[in-house]
């Protein structure tokens, strides 16, 4: 059985997130016992992405859903094929620009609402009436 | 016209392709663009390639030099994007993988277009063409209409006409439009509208009296092929309702070269995949050489059968080349990017490579001969390494340095981010 060892060269168009999780180092004659046990690295595109058609990568700028654990500078994974909900955080078009809000939907009406008490939600008639641009399914925040 | 049901149960096509796409790409993650005019410009920021309909209202055509619009640009409020193939290319993989997933029987015709063999009755068929249409909109943001008939002609033709008649809603599938329909439909579009028939046949149809499609459709087949060629007889028969246009794998555009096969059997290793792409590479490679041209960006795609009833996966790779090229080791190489993305013990049932922004070889074949011994020693991705780090530009080989401005480095004043290749340049969105 051959265990791929040692550093890959990943090219810039590959998929976005092939990560190497180093498999344990085997000495020459010795055979590793955990070598049976090597079952392929870890996958994030498998973990992270449910469908590579529909998921995109963008990035945030502001600070106005801290309170979500989103920071300026964070990537999302956002999944344009998902459904929004009540609750979901999601890419909405709002004057020309893509902007990160979290979906309300009341009996009143949708509100988009910021997880910052510095900005102010947005209401919106109807659900009909807004662009959402995808869903919102993961965070990469910068430790 | 009622057929036996065993009639509507042969195959039909379905032709697939996307409204304007270079701009709804553009629009997909910039929607400030969304109903302005919008024109794309080709290489080197030459002229108009692609108009949004707000650019085409404005009497832009195809073509049209950018020097001559800019002046009036800034009145008409018109934006122009220069070609972001790196986008396009990803956004192209995207859209096929998705229709992949509708029917085993898929020829990707062009970066923005493709033909699929549908089965079913009318109303199934017109369903299907609406839950693609809707599906392609919302996985990847582009809007697409469906054209479905018996020949590819005629699919096409029923595009067109979902794309300029709002009525179809985007969908038209030939069997469902009532016959009179059809024939003012076909009265009312030009013959050059035709598949097939290209601008100087049309003056030679005009004078045997053939100036719309329903001429041609009455005209004798067996007179034309006499007058022009059995080429244009097919489409006679074809827009009749014969198929005569088989399904094809492999097509050069003005601007793209895809190179794709559904294998017989399918290929389950990576290692069986690495051997595929690289023949694909190969062949590719000599299909370049023998247009005189060199590409830039390569895009790498696998598919597992959408009909068997295992594991599926559409693995893509979008690889921007160091320098443009019709080198087969280099694209062989670009196109085993996709290998991480193959697992063992899939089926795959296709595979194939799409090269984009093409562009004349020119005179740089004495550059080969470095460009092969530099890739030997790793010099090619230490350069691909520091531009990317300090930007296009910001090194090059002496050779590849004197060109600069001439024939390596295009003109791309105003390209938007590569938004899906490129980590550094992600599409931003506003938390404000």
């Amino acid at each position: 059985m051959g265990v791929v060892v040692g550093p890959r060269v990943i090219d810039a168009g590959a998929s976005l997130f092939s990560v190497l999780i180093s498999p344990v180092a085997v000495a020459a004659g010795f055979p590793s016992p955990a070598q049976d046990y090597f079952d392929g690295r870890i996958d994030l595109n498998a973990y992270l992405i449910k469908d590579i058609t529909s998921t995109f990568v963008v990035r945030v700028t502001g600070d106005s859903m801290e309170g979500a654990g989103i920071s300026d500078g964070d990537e999302l994974i956002v999944n344009r094929a998902l459904e929004p909900k009540d609750g979901s955080v999601v890419i909405a078009v709002l004057d020309g620009e893509l902007t990160v809000k979290r979906l309300r939907l009341t009996a009143s009406g949708v509100v988009l609402q910021a997880e910052n008490p510095k900005y102010p939600d947005i209401n919106v008639t109807a659900l009909s009436e807004l662009t959402i641009w995808g869903v919102a399914t993961r965070c990469l925040h910068h430790v | 016209m009622s057929k036996p049901a065993i009639m509507r149960q042969m195959p039909q096509i379905a032709h697939v392709d996307v409204n304007c796409f270079y701009a709804s790409a553009e629009r997909a993650f910039d929607p400030s663009l969304e109903g302005r005019p919008l024109v794309v410009l080709s290489n080197n920021d030459g002229c108009a390639v692609t108009r949004s309909p707000e650019a085409k209202a404005l009497g832009i055509s195809t073509g049209d030099p950018w020097f001559k619009l800019a002046p009036r640009a800034k009145e008409w409020g018109l934006v122009a994007k220069s070609s972001n193939y790196e986008l396009y290319g990803d956004i192209s993989s995207r859209v096929m993988e998705l229709l992949g997933r509708y029917s085993a029987w898929l020829e990707v015709y062009s970066i923005d277009e493709a033909f699929l063999g549908v089965k079913g009755e009318p109303e199934q068929l017109l369903a299907l063409g609406r839950r693609i249409k809707e599906a392609v909109r919302r996985h990847v943001g582009v809007p697409v209409c469906v054209g479905i008939a018996p020949t590819k002609t005629l699919a096409k033709l029923c595009n067109k006409w979902a794309k300029n008649n709002p009525a179809f809603g985007g969908v038209c599938h030939w069997d469902s439009v009532p016959w009179q329909q059809r024939e003012s439909l076909m009265d009312r579009l030009s013959v050059e509208e035709v598949w097939g028939i290209a601008g100087r046949l049309t003056k030679r149809l005009n004078v045997l009296g053939i100036f719309t499609v329903l001429d041609l459709v009455r005209a004798d087949p067996v007179v034309i092929r006499d007058k022009f060629s059995v080429i244009v007889m097919r489409t006679v028969l074809e827009l009749r309702g014969t198929p005569c246009i088989p399904m094809e794998e492999e097509r050069i555009g003005r601007d793209q070269l895809i190179f794709s096969r559904s294998f017989a059997k399918p290929v389950t290793t990576v290692a069986g995949l690495r051997q595929v792409l690289s023949i694909y590479g190969q062949q590719a490679s000599a299909r370049l050489s023998k247009h005189g041209l060199q590409a830039k960006v390569l895009t790498a795609f696998a598919a597992t059968s959408p009909f068997r009833q295992h594991e599926q996966a559409y693995p893509s790779v979008c690889v921007s080349l160091p320098m443009p090229t019709a080198d087969p080791l280099l694209l062989a190489r670009a196109a085993h990017a996709l290998l991480p993305g193959i697992r063992d013990g899939l089926q795959y049932a296709k595979a194939g490579i799409m090269l984009t922004d093409l562009r004349p070889t020119g005179n740089q074949s004495p550059l080969k001969l470095f460009e092969n011994r530099h890739e030997e020693r790793g010099i090619g991705p230490l350069l691909e390494d520091v531009s990317r780090k300090f930007g296009r530009g910001s090194i090059g080989l002496g050779q590849a340095g004197i060109k600069t401005g001439l024939d390596w480095t295009m003109k791309r004043d105003m390209r938007s981010p590569r938004y899906t290749t490129h980590w550094d340049e992600l599409p931003l969105v506003r938390a404000a």
